[in-house]
């Protein structure tokens, strides 16, 4: 069983108790509640715990001693009616005041208090009983205060608590369950509450703020769904790249595997025709220059909410641009038969003007500018190597043909770097 | 505790309770051992500390009982001095007398001076009451007291003080206090202290402690009033014997009793014989007494002459015996004439 009685009842009952000038009694107010404590632990399934707990509320101070009995002891029911009125019901026990004597119920005190619990019918009725003591110089004053269950076995004492009566700056501070039964507290409030609660009784700034917190939670949930959808986008592109760079890989396995074929052939070939160097007849310059070449379009489904200013995490990727004339991988087209006009031996050429490798480059020349543009300056160069190259074949045939009959010129790579056979790099 | 005279307790006492308390500090004996009065100690007030003094209107107060002391808490009101006392029983917490069996309580005038006194007895009744109750824990105690209690010699002048039971050893405890009856009314007034000092009644109080419910532990005691024990020649002229193994006390008092009662008589009938002795004396040697002990009869000298020879017969027994010692002195006829 446990006890508890609010600050301001405590202070009235000891205001009281201190202005008498004898011994003091009264009667103390409240109700009685009972909690069930439900415990889950590792070795039991559940356990439940009963705890009464006694709230103290008010109390009724009687004008004077033996208000309510007589010299034995013994209890009048009219007086004790008088005293209490309507409030008879509320009584949960009674309390005593007496200075310099010991914290232990007196014989008229049990006595009375048998009485009390069979007229009231209460069966755990309590008994407080304050102390005051005093030093013999009067310097010290203490106030002492035990609440007893006398109807228990050796006068049981129960641990009476007051909220809030403590070292609050380590506990929080606690909101009493003992409600406040003063009717002046309830006109004002009733009066002048309006402004302040609502028809629930709720203060009305909690409830804005709890919208606030509301609206927040929201924002905050949308926010999060939108995170996650563009998680999945990401993670949707990620592996469209890692798709696309294992093709492109692919295709150069496939392009080099061509390339030693073909070079293999046009040895093969070189061999055999070794005294005639006329070129093949091409009446149509080699149509080197296949610009554009589809790029396998960007299967990106971006969809973005209508409304949202969240900035996308993709910018919206324009179409893919056509490839520039990449003049700077392109061999400059030339007339067949001109003097700068690569020979298909050199493997430039198929000989009906088209170049699978030029083509190849292109569509390479491409996929680099898409992944590596700090490479634009090799290819630049390379393609500058590339022009120089025919160009120095245009100015220097002997040499050029010399280079053409010792290898092939510098060729692009897929990955940008610049292998040259015996030429320039 | 301070223990403070009568006087100085009477002192501080709210002068609307002093004749109360007066009453009780100066004729208040109660019990078996009238020999010690009531105390009064730790005086203290019910008032605010700013209310002038005298207004001490509480106090604790000392009640032999069974050899023991009983400290009760009276709690009055300065304020209300009409107003009967409450009690605290001290470590007594269980004891609850019954209001409607305290006359003096239900009836309380506080213009009696003897109230408080008459209550405090009343009380110390339901107290025994409830002491004799307790010694139902033990049936072999139970059946001492019963036993005790048959006998109108004893069972009418008895205290019983049962001790707290031990929870640990089950070992429980108590002590009887018994009032003999042994008459000392023709002790020789000589032979008993001033009266002046001692006004108390004589008496002869037995205490036998229990110190385990099978009375295998048993101590008894002797007390007697300082006339008594003066008239019986000091505190080693009398040893009670030890209590028997197996015996119970219905037996033993008596035996004690009648040890008493053997001690008492020699006593007196010492003394008949002494005064007869003396008396002898007197008539036969009448004209020669020098001088005897007229109270007590221990001591006779005489002054005695045979053929020119004089001499002087000292006679002397001790208080209490017949026992005559006479010793003889060789005097000169010369110094008798």
């Amino acid at each position: 069983m446990a006890a508890s009685i609010s600050g301001y009842t405590f202070s009235s009952v000891c205001y009281h108790s201190a202005n008498s000038n004898s011994d003091h009694e009264g009667f103390l107010l409240g109700e009685v509640r009972q909690e069930e404590t439900l415990s889950i632990s590792d070795s039991q399934i559940s356990s439940s715990e009963f705890l009464h707990i006694v709230e103290v509320h008010n109390h009724e101070p009687c004008a004077q001693l033996f208000s309510f009995y007589d010299y034995a002891g013994k209890v009048n029911e009219e007086n004790l009616n008088r005293i209490l009125k309507d409030r008879r019901k509320n009584v949960i026990g009674w309390y005593r005041f007496r200075r310099n004597t010991q914290q232990q119920m007196s014989f008229r005190e049990q006595v009375i208090h048998k009485q009390l619990t069979n007229i009231l019918g209460i069966p755990d009725l309590v008994f407080l009983l304050f102390s005051f003591i005093s030093t013999a110089n009067s310097s010290t004053h203490a106030l002492e205060y035990v609440l007893f269950r006398p109807n228990r076995r050796y006068n049981q004492r129960i641990s009476l608590s007051i909220p809030n009566l403590g070292n609050t700056s380590q506990q929080e501070y606690k909101v009493s369950s003992v409600p406040n039964t003063s009717k002046n507290y309830a006109s004002v409030i009733k009066e002048h509450g309006a402004e302040f609660f609502d028809k629930d009784g709720v203060i009305k700034d909690i409830r804005a703020i709890f919208q606030v917190y509301s609206a927040l939670q929201d924002k905050v949930q949308a926010v999060c769904a939108e995170v996650d959808q563009s998680e999945r986008v990401k993670e949707k592109i990620q592996e469209e790249v890692k798709k696309l760079k294992e093709e492109i890989s692919l295709r150069k396995r496939i392009t080099a595997a061509e390339e030693r074929r073909h070079q293999e052939s046009l040895n093969t070939e070189n061999h055999s025709l070794q005294d005639d160097s006329a070129l093949s007849d091409s009446s149509s310059p080699p149509s080197l220059t296949r610009v554009l070449l589809q790029s396998p379009p960007l299967e990106v489904s971006l969809d973005w909410p209508p409304n949202s200013t969240a900035l996308p995490l993709y910018p919206a990727a324009p179409a893919p641009p056509p490839a520039p004339p990449s003049a700077i991988l392109l061999p400059r087209p030339q007339a067949v038969g001109s003097p700068g006009h690569p020979s298909p031996g050199l493997g430039l050429g198929n000989g009906d003007g088209s170049s699978s490798d030029s083509l190849n480059r292109q569509a390479i020349g491409q996929e680099d500018q898409l992944e590596e543009e700090e490479e634009e300056e090799d290819e630049d160069e390379d393609s500058s190597e590339y022009e120089n190259l025919v160009s120095e074949r245009l100015q220097s045939p002997s040499l050029t043909d010399t280079a053409v009959s010792l290898g092939r010129p510098a060729a692009l790579w897929p990955d940008g770097d610049t292998h040259s056979s015996g030429g320039s790099s | 505790m301070n223990s403070l005279s009568p006087e100085v307790a009477l002192s501080r006492i709210s002068p609307e309770l002093r004749p109360l308390l007066c009453s009780v500090v100066r004729n208040g004996r109660v019990g078996l051992d009238s020999t010690n009065c009531l105390r009064i100690t730790d005086l203290k007030t019910g008032c605010t500390s700013l209310t002038p003094g005298p207004c001490c209107d509480r106090f604790k107060l000392h009640i032999p009982y069974a050899g023991e002391t009983l400290k009760w808490d009276i709690i009055f009101n300065a304020r209300d001095p009409e107003l009967p006392p409450d009690f605290i029983f001290g470590e007594d917490a269980e004891f609850l007398p019954e209001p409607s069996e305290l006359p003096h309580l239900v009836a309380w005038d506080a213009g009696d001076p003897d109230c408080l006194l008459q209550l405090v007895k009343e009380l110390l009744q339901q107290y025994h009451q409830y002491q004799c109750q307790r010694l139902r824990d033990s049936s072999r105690l139970l059946f001492e007291y019963d036993s005790l209690l048959e006998d109108p010699n004893y069972g009418r002048s008895m205290e019983i003080y049962a001790g707290r039971k031990n929870s640990w050893t089950g070992e429980f405890s108590a002590r009887f206090l018994l009032k003999l009856p042994v008459d000392f009314s023709n002790i020789p007034i000589y032979l008993l202290k001033d009266t002046a000092l001692d006004p108390g009644e004589d008496v002869a109080l037995l205490s036998v402690s229990f110190e385990d419910a099978e009375a295998t532990q048993v101590f008894p005691k002797l007390f007697l009033s300082p006339s008594i024990e003066h008239a019986l020649g000091g505190p080693s002229a009398l040893h009670i014997p030890a209590f028997p193994s197996g015996g119970c006390l219905i037996d033993y008092v008596p035996q004690v009793c009648q040890l008493l009662t053997n001690k008492v008589q020699y006593v007196i009938q010492g003394y008949h014989k002494r005064r007869e002795y003396i008396a002898a004396f007197l008539s036969h040697f009448g004209m020669g007494v020098v001088e005897y002990d007229a109270v007590g009869f221990t001591k006779l000298t005489l002054l005695l002459m045979w053929k020119d020879f004089c001499f002087l017969v000292h006679v002397s027994s001790c208080a209490g015996c017949c026992f005559c010692a006479v010793m003889i002195t060789k005097t000169h006829r010369h110094a008798l004439n």
